[in-house]
């Protein structure tokens, strides 16, 4: 018996010192325990490389400071919307946080999908909130007057020009649609490449179904709104009805149709991958855009206007709508507050700029280790070399940001060009009349399904200007309707913090 | 133990018949008939969103209503123009035509309700198809993605299937190389279709296609294809027909090869024309796979979506949509409701589509 | 015979049956030609797209690489060593979903065919009816009332049994074998954009999301319809008689089609099986839905190279090139099959 005894005591002896040897590492610790130790993290987003890298690089370093494991899912861009509500929506919950646009937030928010993050946000010094431009802080980053997200990413889209053409030809960068309009007919047909070849005077990407009902709202902002971010530029704040059947509407469309006439001919199928290629390789005058060209003109691997590439802030106009009769009405101080020079801009932060926001049915630790992720990667230490580096697709959004020309010029940036386009987007980021999108639940519907056709339906020659006009109205109203026009009010009122 | 087991297998062997078909049946009962039920609910709902959750609210025909009558209407059937004379005419004609194929099938004597049911749905059906088609295509009219999806169906397919017979009937000869050509021409079908899209979307493109050049010398760089509805709509059934031509080359080839050969050779002894042999030997040898072909085709034809929805995005405004993008649009923006009754519209016409082939097929092959 | 030909006949006609007259000929290289050019010049784009780099897209067309631009391997290198992992694991998904469903999807649906070609079946339409009508109950209870699957699929079975027994007798009209086969066909006809979001919820609920499992039979479900009438008409072209003898023997059924049937069809089996894996291997829909991370599966990964930038068309270009070289590796192979395959299987309609 003792010998069996003994021949079976000598295996699990090695065992307990085999799994000693194991886990002495995990008994023993690393010297700086880490808070999250055993946290895993699911943080979906779209697949990059644009907002994936950063997190991906990020994470490892947010593993040694913590202990969380960051995971990064990432499905095609243009499914993410429908991916994420699928999973909450339906109590999947395979996912605790996303990067997405907080333009979603209204219909994350509403069913309580989304973590209020108001009091972490408050307690939390390493982040620096007050460094975050306003627009981003008090409207971007909140829905009906909590805090949801942690913006990472400042998005609004700004005007690019050639500098070098514009220098030589005596010209002034556009502060009017019609200065717009202007330069772009003076260079439509002429070869500014070099090649030959007769290029464009603005490219603007109005393919459907892709990100067009932006650029048109980027050109309708200054028409119609005036008087701050909070005055809203798409609905009523009273009725709810839209403000799309009116003159300043009118006069906006009459900008954009006439902006195709000087683009390339296939321009209604041009998405903005399109246009950035085309003003990139020298083919156009002037773009609208997001921030990107900026930070992808300096790019020698997809670039031939290096230190041509100058950018303002989104063109303006002389006249506003009047929201009591829908007349076309000059600009006086009381109209335009905000106004430079008789000018009323209105700059659209088109998309809204990726943000991250937590699951609420995650688990708690899960939680606090996804907001502490957020915070980290909007840190000034890290989001300040992240915003320069082009492949993260992150913009500005930091005061710091500007300040700083060093870390722009060591990103390959000429000085002018980097004061040029910091000079862009500080305006737009200064400005108090934003143009906040839309995001109203089922914003989607309104935005993609019902203004994208109505417009592209335009440009296409099918309808008219009024009929384009009455048909964005009745396609609103009607998803009012359906929606219940008091919620809906309600949330656009929210929305601009009313 | 030896009994019992001849016992097992004799109880198996009588239950073969059913082993043989349920795993299948199950199957497809499980993950079709299922979800096809599930979302004839969903057309009949409307979806929301609610706290921790998500609700249907049942609405009735809502749905199907807007696409018909309400403010999809311009989107799905099209918007309306005015019938000039000729085409009253043609309309009339085809009134006539049906007519007078219900009133002799009537006198044949042959009369079965299904068969008259059947047939006074196909009459109304191509009736009320051929008048929508009329009204929209006209000048004033804009054709919406029900039109322009029937568009895509019966030319992709007619051009599909001429192509790929043409082929198979030059690859069936017997010349060197053909096992080459049998392999290269199958290799579109082997991408996938999302590549296809946007593979052709760089070939087609005016300023950085590799055609570009072809473009400018005709002086068509100017006017670019993406600008003119019709041509957006040739487009892109030129990408479905670089894909599909495979599947109907290859199949056509192996009946073409199985054809009897002694026949054939026969006829060339006799001094038949190389177009005598085709007709009357050859087609009726291969008209059953073509039914069977054509069927399957139609059936795939109809969810035409990657090609439009990356080229053009339906573009330009609404005119090379199709119902399955149409459909696909409104369930990104999560208009569950609204999308699923597209797909059930698309449902039935592809049901009507494919009926309607199976019966005509079939009666041919009884008289042929 | 006569010795001497005209020059007519030298060019048009043809020396023997088995041969073809030069003009013809030449007429038919060409068409062949033209054809084969169609169909590479694509393929040959994509390829010299994915050694361009972005501003080399961008600046008007350029054919040859090494020519008139200097190729580059960086979308390789992305594709390959930065994005690493994020593209073998697709790869590895799409070869283990898409093999997996095929064999399936062939091996049931080619004994669905067979029994639909040799059994007559005569369901009572009532019985079917009912019995969609308890699955119908089943699913329900499973989705909307929480109940455990396990007990709602056996509890949903009692009932069908004991009301089969009960009224089940009573039906009269039956269905036949092609309305069975044209059920099946009709299952593919529904947009694959109305059934996903079901789907989705079924494997949720079950508990499958994001598993090879949930691709694997949802691909087999929808390649069923194609394989079921392939294999229905290439069985049909397989004489009776050598079953006949075998059945007089005394071999049962399943050893008749394992033994017999099977090995007889391996044409039509290799040919089917290519097309199904190739429908398998480009999926995107349901693949984008019931996956999330570990089950992605490539198709996926070509969509994704269009985010907020644009297409990227050089990664995009790699990608659909190492997508589609596997195939046509498993084409080369089975394609002596192939001839033979689909030509007995789509002889009869």
């Amino acid at each position: 018996m003792n010998c069996f005894k003994h021949l079976w005591g000598r295996p699990i002896t090695v065992v307990i010192i085999m799994s000693l040897l194991f886990l002495s590492p995990l008994l023993a610790g690393p010297a700086h325990a880490g808070k999250y130790d055993g946290v895993t993290i699911n943080i979906m987003t779209f697949t990059g490389p644009q907002i994936a890298e950063p997190l991906q690089r990020r994470a490892p370093e947010f593993k040694k400071l913590t202990g969380a494991t960051v995971n990064v899912i990432t499905v095609p861009f243009s499914d993410l919307y429908t991916k994420l509500l699928t999973d909450w929506a339906t109590g999947t919950n395979s996912i605790d946080a996303a990067v997405f646009a907080p333009q979603w937030m209204a219909d994350y928010v509403g069913p309580g999908y989304l973590e209020d993050i108001s009091t972490r946000i408050a307690k939390d010094k390493a982040l620096e909130l007050d460094d975050i431009g306003e627009f981003f802080r008090e409207f971007s980053m909140k829905f009906g007057g909590k805090t949801y997200t942690i913006t990472l990413d400042g998005d609004f889209q700004i005007a690019y020009y050639r500098s070098d053409l514009l220098k030589k030809a005596g010209m002034k960068p556009p502060r009017t649609w019609d200065d717009y309009l202007a330069i772009a007919k003076k260079f439509h047909g002429q070869d500014m490449n070099g090649d030959g070849k007769p290029d464009y005077g603005s490219c603007i990407s109005k393919k459907r179904n892709a990100q067009a009902f932006w650029m048109i709202t980027s050109v309708w902002g200054g028409f119609i709104q005036a008087k701050g971010t909070s005055e809203g530029a798409f609905f009523d704040l009273k009725t709810m009805k839209p403000l799309v059947n009116n003159e300043a509407f009118a006069a906006a469309l009459d900008v954009y149709v006439e902006s195709t006439k000087y683009g390339p001919p296939d321009e209604i199928n041009l998405d903005v991958g399109d246009t950035r290629g085309l003003f990139t390789s020298g083919r156009c005058a002037l773009s609208v855009d997001w921030g990107d060209i900026g930070t992808l003109a300096i790019d020698p691997k997809t670039s031939k206007v290096q230190d041509k590439v100058g950018a303002v802030i989104l063109p303006g106009s002389k006249k506003v709508l009047d929201r009591a009769t829908g007349k076309l009405i000059a600009c006086n101080s009381s109209r335009c507050p905000h106004a430079v020079n008789g000018i009323n801009h209105a700059p659209f932060a088109a998309f809204g700029g990726w943000s991250g926001g937590i699951n609420a049915a995650a688990k708690q630790k899960v939680k606090d280790a996804a907001y502490d992720f957020f915070s980290y990667m909007s840190q000034p230490a890290q989001s300040n070399v992240d915003v320069t580096i082009g492949i993260t697709g992150f913009n500005p959004y930091r005061i710091s940001q500007f300040e700083n020309l060093d870390v722009w010029i060591k990103a390959g940036m000429s000085r002018q060009a980097a004061e040029d386009y910091l000079v862009a987007i500080k305006a737009s980021l200064n400005s108090p009349n934003m143009v906040l999108d839309l995001r109203i639940p089922q914003n989607q519907r309104y935005q993609q399904i019902v203004l994208d056709t109505a417009i592209a339906r335009l440009l296409a020659g099918e309808i008219t200007k009024a009929q384009c006009m009455q048909e964005i109205e009745n396609g609103w109203e009607e998803i009012t309707e359906e929606l219940g026009r008091k919620e809906q009010l309600k949330a656009y009122r929210a929305t601009l913090g009313r | 133990m030896k009994k019992r087991l001849a016992a097992f297998s004799e109880w198996a062997d009588m239950r073969a018949p059913a082993v043989f078909i349920l795993p299948a049946i199950m199957v497809i009962l499980m993950l079709a008939i299922f979800p096809l039920i599930v979302s004839l609910y969903l057309s009949l709902s409307r979806f929301k969103f609610i706290k921790g959750g998500f609700s249907l609210k049942f609405i009735g025909l809502l749905n199907y209503k807007k696409l018909l009558v309400g403010s999809q209407q311009f989107h799905f059937l099209g918007v309306f123009g005015k019938l000039t004379v000729l085409e009253i005419g043609i309309l009339i004609l085809a009134a006539v035509l049906l007519i007078v194929w219900l009133v002799r099938y009537f006198r044949s004597g042959r009369l079965s309700i299904i068969g008259v049911l059947g047939r006074l749905i196909l009459t109304t059906g191509v009736l009320a198809l051929t008048w929508l088609i009329l009204l929209t295509i006209n000048q004033n009219g804009y054709p919406g993605t029900l039109v322009v999806t029937i568009f895509y169906v019966v030319f992709g397919v007619l051009i599909q299937f001429l192509i790929g017979l043409g082929l198979a009937l030059l690859c069936a000869q017997r010349i060197p190389g053909r096992n080459f050509f049998r392999l290269v021409f199958f290799f579109p079908l082997m991408v996938t279709p999302v590549g296809i899209a946007y593979t052709f979307r760089m070939l087609v493109d005016t300023t950085i296609g590799p055609f570009t050049p072809i473009w400018e010398f005709f002086g068509w760089g100017a006017i670019p294809w993406v600008t003119i509805p019709w041509a957006a709509r040739w487009v892109i059934l030129l990408g479905d027909t670089w894909q599909w031509t495979p599947f109907m080359f290859i199949v056509l080839l192996a009946a073409l090869e199985n054809q009897p050969r002694d026949q054939v050779e026969a006829a060339i002894v006799d001094g038949a024309s190389g177009w005598q042999i085709f007709r009357d030997i050859t087609w009726p040898a291969i008209i059953p796979v073509c039914v069977t072909l054509i069927l399957i085709r139609l059936i795939e034809a109809f969810k035409i979506i990657d090609l439009p929805n990356v080229l053009t995005n339906g573009g330009p405004g609404i005119a090379s949509e199709s119902l399955t993008l149409h459909s696909f649009m409104a369930w990104r923006t999560l208009d569950l409701g609204g999308s699923a009754a597209v797909a059930y519209m698309l449902l039935f016409i592809s049901v009507f589509f494919a009926m309607s082939f199976v019966n005509f097929a079939s009666h041919r092959l009884k008289d042929a | 015979m006569s010795t001497k030909r005209s020059i007519y006949q030298i060019l048009f006609e043809a020396k023997s049956i088995d041969d073809v007259a030069p003009v013809p000929k030449t007429l038919t290289y060409i068409i062949l030609g033209f054809w084969t050019f169609v169909c590479l010049f694509p393929l040959y784009w994509l390829i010299v797209t994915s050694f361009k780099i972005p501003i080399q897209v961008h600046d008007g067309p350029m054919y040859f690489p090494g020519i008139d631009f200097k190729p580059s391997m960086h979308a390789w290198y992305y594709i390959f060593v930065d994005l690493g992992n994020d593209t073998l694991r697709p790869y590895f998904n799409t070869i283990i979903v898409s093999i997996s469903s095929s064999i399936i999807a062939v091996v049931i649906g080619s004994m669905a065919g067979y029994a639909l070609t040799r059994i007559t079946y005569q369901p009572k339409l009532g019985s079917v009816l009912m019995f969609i009508g308890t699955l119908v109950l089943t699913v329900i209870s499973v989705v909307w009332l929480g109940l455990a699957w396990p007990i709602a699929l056996a509890s949903g079975l009692a009932l069908y049994v004991v009301m089969l027994t009960t009224v089940g007798r009573r039906f009269k009209k039956s269905l036949h074998n092609n309305d069975i086969a044209f059920f099946m066909i009709s299952q593919r006809i529904l947009p694959p954009v109305a059934v996903v979001i079901p789907i989705y919820v079924l494997f949720q609920r079950i508990g499958l999301l994001d598993t090879h499992a949930a691709l694997i039979i949802t691909y087999t479900a929808v390649n069923l319809p194609i394989v079921v009438w392939l294999m229905r008409d290439f069985f049909e072209s397989i004489p009776m008689d050598l079953e006949e003898s075998a059945a007089l023997d005394g071999a049962s059924r399943y050893r008749v089609f394992f033994t017999i049937i099977l090995p007889l069809s391996k044409p039509g089996l290799a040919a089917t099986f290519l097309l199904v894996l190739i429908l398998c291997w480009n999926e995107y829909l349901i693949a984008l839905f019931l996956s999330t991370a570990n089950a992605q599966t490539l198709p996926l990964l070509v969509a994704a190279m269009n985010a907020t930038r644009g297409p990227q068309w050089w990664y995009m270009a790699v990608v659909i090139i190492i997508m589609i070289t596997p195939v046509i590796a498993i084409t080369i192979v089975l394609q002596r099959f192939i001839t033979r395959g689909l030509l007995i299987g789509a002889v009869k309609g």
